[in-house]
């Protein structure tokens, strides 16, 4: 059959690229991994440039292993990425069902529903940390100030006065602090993705078999029962889907990171690769071997989950 | 039909009721960043001025003012469009050969292409920016594209490999009898057939073009500079500024959200990934 082969070559410019864009950077990186490399040194100049005599073996894996924030941050990476994964799903199962059936302003519901999908991710970091969580100027901010205000004047009520005075004073969190980065950064992700989430389990919604559903309710099935047998396992693949088009995203999550730390706060591999990188190239590198790692780890999990059921 | 239209109480009246408290709670932070953009900066942080403000055109006009928004919202215009060209191009014709010539090895294939999305870009940055300063395409239209396009590329091919699958082989088939090209088939035949997949995909691309500000930040000084470089030059001290900055954010944003709007029907229809059978 040669008539097949020109059609099968038709993927290689593809292949070809995808796989230069990877190989050279990624063997790049692998060697300055193993070699003493730094961007400014007073005391060893020569170490600025990148030659085979500033070999340094696994040094710099060394150095990454022993450094406190490496395992902080890979917990961080997993931390926030299960975290989006489980919030988005759940919302997005929850809102896809609940706007599946027609209504009035369904269009325009939907319309304001995806919107934050398209916005760009650092406009998404700025806008939140700044205009909606900061615990001064931020929308948290003006509404905690406004209930502890609300609660003086109930202090000064006759009577009940009393009671409001048990009440605590509320004081707004600082989403900036260590503690509390990687909740700002959740937050605003969840946000932006799970539109995304809903639009594909709406258009999954779509093809659900309704004389199925017909029959069920014949057969006295209840909302909930229906939910749970019919389009919860109708929902698998979509949501094995939109599991694995999200960990690709969030494994590499950085503007966000960036934004709402500065540094100070919670950091994951990407971002402490970054930080690395300001100076120390070699063990930014060698970070960068172990985050490829990690991606792989998780890409042999997922894939294999999609995989599966990708060529049937 | 009649009888899943059951009328209940949380039918006609929770439900609609909820889906717009949601649809509205979702919108919400973007209405606020668009109302801010119409206060002055000394407005933006005063709470009595939260919803009831005088607006003011000015954050805009200083924006065009000072930091030339059209010259980086055209570099985004230019990257993001012939990236997404670039990509269908490329993609098209390799999502053709796995969905129609499948070999053993096409699964394995798709899922590399996959998985080199998960190389984190931090990792390469270095070598990237070496390499591009090497070859003297740092900061260039051209060297801005062809990263879009690689990293939207798996993505792409995966999406319109899921929606070819879908179409009969025995229509392309068809059109080899007739003594149709290899690419004839794919101009003729199967283009106008996936259209739907195909303009979901040029919409998602274009939308992951537009938004990137990984390596359109650190790969530009200048000339090539889209609008998340002048998003990430705004980043101002926190508070000072919420009038200029959400001025600046809206017009970086506004296009791609009104684009969205525009082709959601596209999107919903589309964005299957192979999760309806």
């Amino acid at each position: 059959m040669s008539d097949r082969k020109l059609p099968r070559l038709l993927q290689t410019p593809a292949v070809l690229m995808l796989l230069v864009w990877m190989l050279i950077p990624l063997g790049m990186t692998l060697y300055f991994s193993f070699i003493r490399y730094v961007l400014n040194s007073l005391r060893h100049p020569e170490w600025t440039s990148p030659v085979p005599s500033n070999w340094r073996g696994f040094g710099n894996y060394e150095f990454v292993l022993k450094s406190k924030d490496f395992l902080l941050a890979i917990q961080n990476s997993l931390f926030i990425v299960c975290s989006i994964l489980f919030l988005t799903v759940i919302l997005g199962v929850l809102i896809a069902v609940l706007i599946n059936k027609t209504f009035p302003g369904q269009g325009i519901v939907r319309v304001l529903l995806i919107s934050p999908f398209f916005v760009m991710p650092a406009v998404n970091a700025v806008l939140w940390i700044n205009m909606i969580l900061d615990p001064v100027l931020g929308l948290q901010g003006i509404a905690v100030g406004g209930i502890n205000d609300m609660l003086d004047g109930l202090r000064e009520m006759p009577l009940l006065g009393g009671f409001f005075s048990l009440w605590p004073e509320f004081s707004p969190i600082s989403f900036r602090a260590t503690q509390t980065s990687s909740i700002a950064v959740i937050m605003m992700v969840t946000w932006q993705w799970t539109p995304f989430a809903v639009l594909i389990f709406m258009t999954s919604l779509q093809s659900e078999d309704m004389q199925q559903k017909e029959a069920a309710i014949l057969d006295g099935a209840g909302p909930w029962s229906m939910f749970r047998f019919l389009t919860l396992p109708h929902l698998g693949r979509p949501i094995a889907i939109v599991v694995m088009i999200q960990a690709i995203f969030h494994l590499s999550l950085y503007a966000e990171i960036e934004i709402v730390s500065r540094g100070n706060g919670n950091k994951n591999l990407p971002y402490l690769i970054g930080e690395f990188a300001n100076n120390n190239i070699g063990a930014a590198s060698a970070t960068g071997i172990f985050a490829v790692i990690l991606a792989n780890i998780v890409a042999i999990f997922l894939l294999r989950m999609v995989g599966k059921t990708l060529m049937e | 039909m009649a009888i899943v239209a059951q009328t209940s109480r949380f039918g006609t009246y929770g439900r609609p009721t909820l889906a717009w408290v949601i649809g509205l709670l979702f919108f919400f932070p973007i209405f606020y960043m668009v109302l801010t953009s119409f206060k002055t900066d000394a407005d933006a942080v005063k709470p009595e001025f939260l919803f009831f403000f005088t607006p003011t055109l000015e954050n805009y006009t200083n924006m065009t003012a000072n930091y030339d928004y059209w010259h980086f919202a055209r570099n985004s215009v230019i990257t993001a469009v012939s990236a997404t060209a670039f990509t269908l191009f490329v993609g098209i014709p390799a999502a053709y050969a796995m969905a129609f010539n499948p070999t053993r090895r096409t699964k394995d294939i798709l899922m590399w292409m996959l998985s080199t999305k998960m190389l984190p870009a931090a990792a390469v940055l270095y070598p990237m920016i070496f390499l591009a300063k090497g070859i003297g395409l740092y900061d260039t239209h051209i060297l801005i594209i062809t990263v879009l396009c690689l990293i939207n590329l798996p993505i792409a091919i995966w999406m319109l490999f899921t929606y070819f699958k879908e179409i009969p082989k025995d229509i392309i088939e068809a059109g080899k009898m007739d003594g149709v090209s290899t690419f004839g088939e794919i101009k003729e035949i199967l283009v106008p057939l996936a259209w739907g997949g195909i303009a979901a995909t040029a919409l998602l691309v274009f939308i992951f073009c537009w938004n990137e500000a990984y390596w359109t930040v650190r790969l530009t000084t200048l000339d090539a500079a889209t609008l998340s470089k002048l998003i990430e030059g705004n980043r101002a001290p926190e508070g000072l500024f919420f009038g200029r900055l959400s001025a600046v954010s809206t017009a970086a944003v506004g296009p791609i959200v009104v684009l969205g709007w525009f082709c959601q029907k596209q999107l919903v229809q589309g964005l299957t990934f192979g999760a309806v059978k």
